[in-house]
């Protein structure tokens, strides 16, 4: 071979090795729907090794399963995901003894306590019978006559609810009492899976369960992912693009699971306090870091008045809150100025920094 | 013949650190194309004048070193924007060899031009398969118009060195042996 | 300059303003829509159907869900679920979406109609 000859060669292998490096270092996005907690999962992770990550996929879905079936509260007894549900096992088991159920059922119900607590009420997992009443989760959601509801309340009380931490149990202490954990567990479900994807090295993904949002790093192009906040009363709209990254952001609104009756509109989210449905936002935006927290603040701020709310949201280190009022008003919490995209259209009214 | 050899090998050396030298103050001109890494290619006007005094072998060492080394020099080596230039440089030199062997109807300018939109063809289609996208495409009339005020600047430049080669004879000078 | 040099030059502007014509011309047809937008429809997490969403153009089709044929129909760049055989008709009370990013959802059918497109958002929380 000659050195003319040679150089060529050179420059085939340099292109050729460059083309096949660049092959090698292109980035892969995997995308995977379930259905799973009544509602449409989506996850979608970024990264070099397509096994590698759909492993993590695969993994993130049995975690949010587990999760799902130790909070499902609406299996019929005897069957085996009855059994497998420590709600249903709590709740059967009410003024009876305590029961022994899994850490991460502990987890969610100190938590539900703890919010509880700092709510004054305004969030309480001990609903259950009250959304019984309504059934919300059956096929024939109606207006319950008001005395059985006065009857239901007062079974509604997180102070009756023990939780030992030592000995792994928790209990009911009145019989008749219920457990409704479907205003957390979607999110602490999804924080946990995507700890799970985490945990492969993954360091770009979304988790999309029904709405509640889950980040980690950025999007592919290497911005922050971009999240739509829907329009609570405009189907095709969106209020605000609320830039996202290793955070979560969960949204509670009037819109979503709600039936006609008399001329009003009735919807899922209840105040424990009055057992009916609260109406003092349309919609509301809890972001902070863990999907778990997210998922019980988006309903406690959407209980409390816009007001209390926000003010709520502003003692809490990490926590941002955004907000369409029932009257129509665009609210938030200050840091969040500099970051959102507010679109309020002519539906809504947006007073900047207030 | 040793002579001969010689001589020739310290002109393409000349002509290969003007060309990185030409490559590299391109580099740190910020010119606002779309594409990063994306170049007008000046140091087209050392690959022409090398094609035509020595031909396309030479003509293409040149030019490659003149990348290797110039993105060597700017930190830039093996990136991205490294192997925009390389294509590019590798596009308008095959085409600037075609024409000025097969052809007789262009002037510098005319090989030049089309040398400089064959450049940024390169460019623009390895950043496609860079990107992995054809999005991109749609630069192609920005980088089309771009390559020819610098093709024609080029070729122009060419075309009085050439001139004046006729009356002078420096040129060649440069291949007598 | 040859003749040869204007006929190439002469040809490479007008190869120059063709391209940009055509290039970007055709998003200036449609000055309101830059992005091409598409649903996409799956039924038991199988793609059914894929469907652009044009400005201009009507069209409804049924689409097979486990609870039975659900009916979706377009309009312009818009699409929703217009009849299903569920109870609970969440995905019909959804109403009109087209935006990148946007979603609605049939749970008993496990049918999920997606918009795609040069997503304004990559997700929509609701």
């Amino acid at each position: 071979m000659n050195r003319k000859n040679a150089l060529l060669f050179v420059a085939i292998l340099l292109i050729g090795g460059l083309a096949t490096l660049q092959y090698l270092r292109r980035s892969y996005e995997y995308k995977s729907n379930q259905f799973l907690m009544d509602t449409l999962v989506t996850i979608t992770v970024h990264g070099k090794d397509e096994t590698q990550l759909k492993q993590a996929v695969t993994e993130a879905y049995t975690e949010m399963h587990r999760i799902a079936d130790l909070a499902d509260g609406f299996p019929q007894p005897g069957t085996a995901a009855y059994n497998s549900s420590d709600v249903c096992r709590i709740n059967q088991q009410a003024g009876k003894q305590p029961v022994r159920v899994d850490r991460d059922t502990i987890e969610m119900l100190l938590l539900a306590k703890k919010y509880n607590r700092l709510s004054d009420g305004a969030f309480d997992v001990t609903i259950g019978p009250v959304m019984e009443l309504w059934g919300f989760g059956g096929k024939n959601p109606h207006v319950p006559p008001a005395d059985k509801l006065r009857e239901a309340l007062k079974l509604v009380d997180s102070g009756n609810l023990e939780v030992n931490e030592t000995e792994q149990t928790a209990f009911l202490r009145k019989t008749g009492m219920k457990l409704d954990l479907g205003a957390m567990a979607k999110g602490y479900a999804t924080e946990k899976a995507l700890q799970v994807i985490k945990k492969h090295g993954i360091q770009k993904a979304m988790i999309d369960a029904g709405g509640n949002i889950r980040v980690l790093g950025s999007n592919l192009q290497g911005k922050p992912w971009r999240i739509g906040i829907k329009d609570p009363r405009k189907s095709d709209g969106i209020v605000a693009v609320l830039p996202l990254e290793n955070s979560s952001a969960v949204t509670s609104g009037d819109y979503y699971r709600y039936f006609e009756a008399g001329g009003k509109r009735y919807h899922h989210i209840l105040d424990p306090r009055t057992g009916y449905p609260a109406t003092n936002s349309m919609s509301v935006t809890a972001v902070t870091r863990d999907a778990g927290l997210a998922d019980i603040l988006s309903t406690v701020f959407f209980v409390l008045s816009p007001g209390n709310a926000l003010d709520l949201a502003r003692t809490m280190a990490g926590v941002e809150l955004f907000l369409v009022s029932a009257d129509g008003h665009i609210r938030h919490t200050p840091p969040l100025l500099s970051r959102l995209e507010v679109k309020p259209g002519e539906s809504y009214r947006y007073d900047q920094g207030r | 013949m040793k002579a001969a050899g010689t001589r020739r090998l310290v002109f393409l050396a000349l002509l290969v650190a003007m060309a990185t030298a030409l490559h590299v103050v391109e580099g740190m001109l910020s010119i606002p194309l779309p594409i990063p890494g994306a170049k007008l290619g000046l140091a087209n006007i050392i690959t022409l004048l090398t094609l035509y005094l020595y031909g396309f072998r030479a003509g293409l060492k040149v030019s490659l070193m003149r990348v290797v080394l110039g993105s060597l020099i700017g930190g830039m080596f093996l990136s991205p924007g490294f192997l925009l230039a390389l294509t590019g440089a590798l596009f308008s030199t095959v085409v600037m060899a075609v024409l000025l062997k097969h052809t007789s109807c262009f002037s510098m300018i005319g090989i030049s031009l089309a040398g400089a939109v064959g450049h940024n063809l390169g460019q623009l289609l390895a950043a496609c398969l860079l990107l992995q996208s054809s999005a991109i495409f749609y630069y192609l009339p920005v980088l089309l118009i771009a390559g020819i005020p610098t093709g024609f600047i080029t070729g122009f430049l060419l075309n009085s060195l050439i001139a004046h080669d006729k009356k002078s004879g420096i040129l060649r000078d440069f291949l007598r042996a | 300059m040859t003749r040869g040099d204007k006929f190439l030059l002469a040809g490479l502007l007008l190869i120059a303003l063709l391209s940009v014509a055509v290039l970007y011309g055709r998003l200036s047809f449609f000055p309101a829509k830059t992005e091409s937008v598409q649903a996409v429809i799956t039924a038991q997490g199988k793609l059914v159907r894929k469907i652009e969403l044009v400005e201009g153009v009507k069209s409804s089709f049924v689409i097979r869900g486990l609870g039975g044929p659900s009916t979706v129909e377009t309009d312009g760049a818009r699409i929703r679920m217009l009849e299903a055989p569920c109870s609970g008709q969440i995905c019909v009370k959804e109403g009109w979406i087209g935006h990148p990013g946007q979603t609605i959802v049939c749970i008993p059918g496990e049918i999920l109609i997606r918009i795609e497109g040069t997503a304004a958002v990559d997700a929509v929380t609701r």
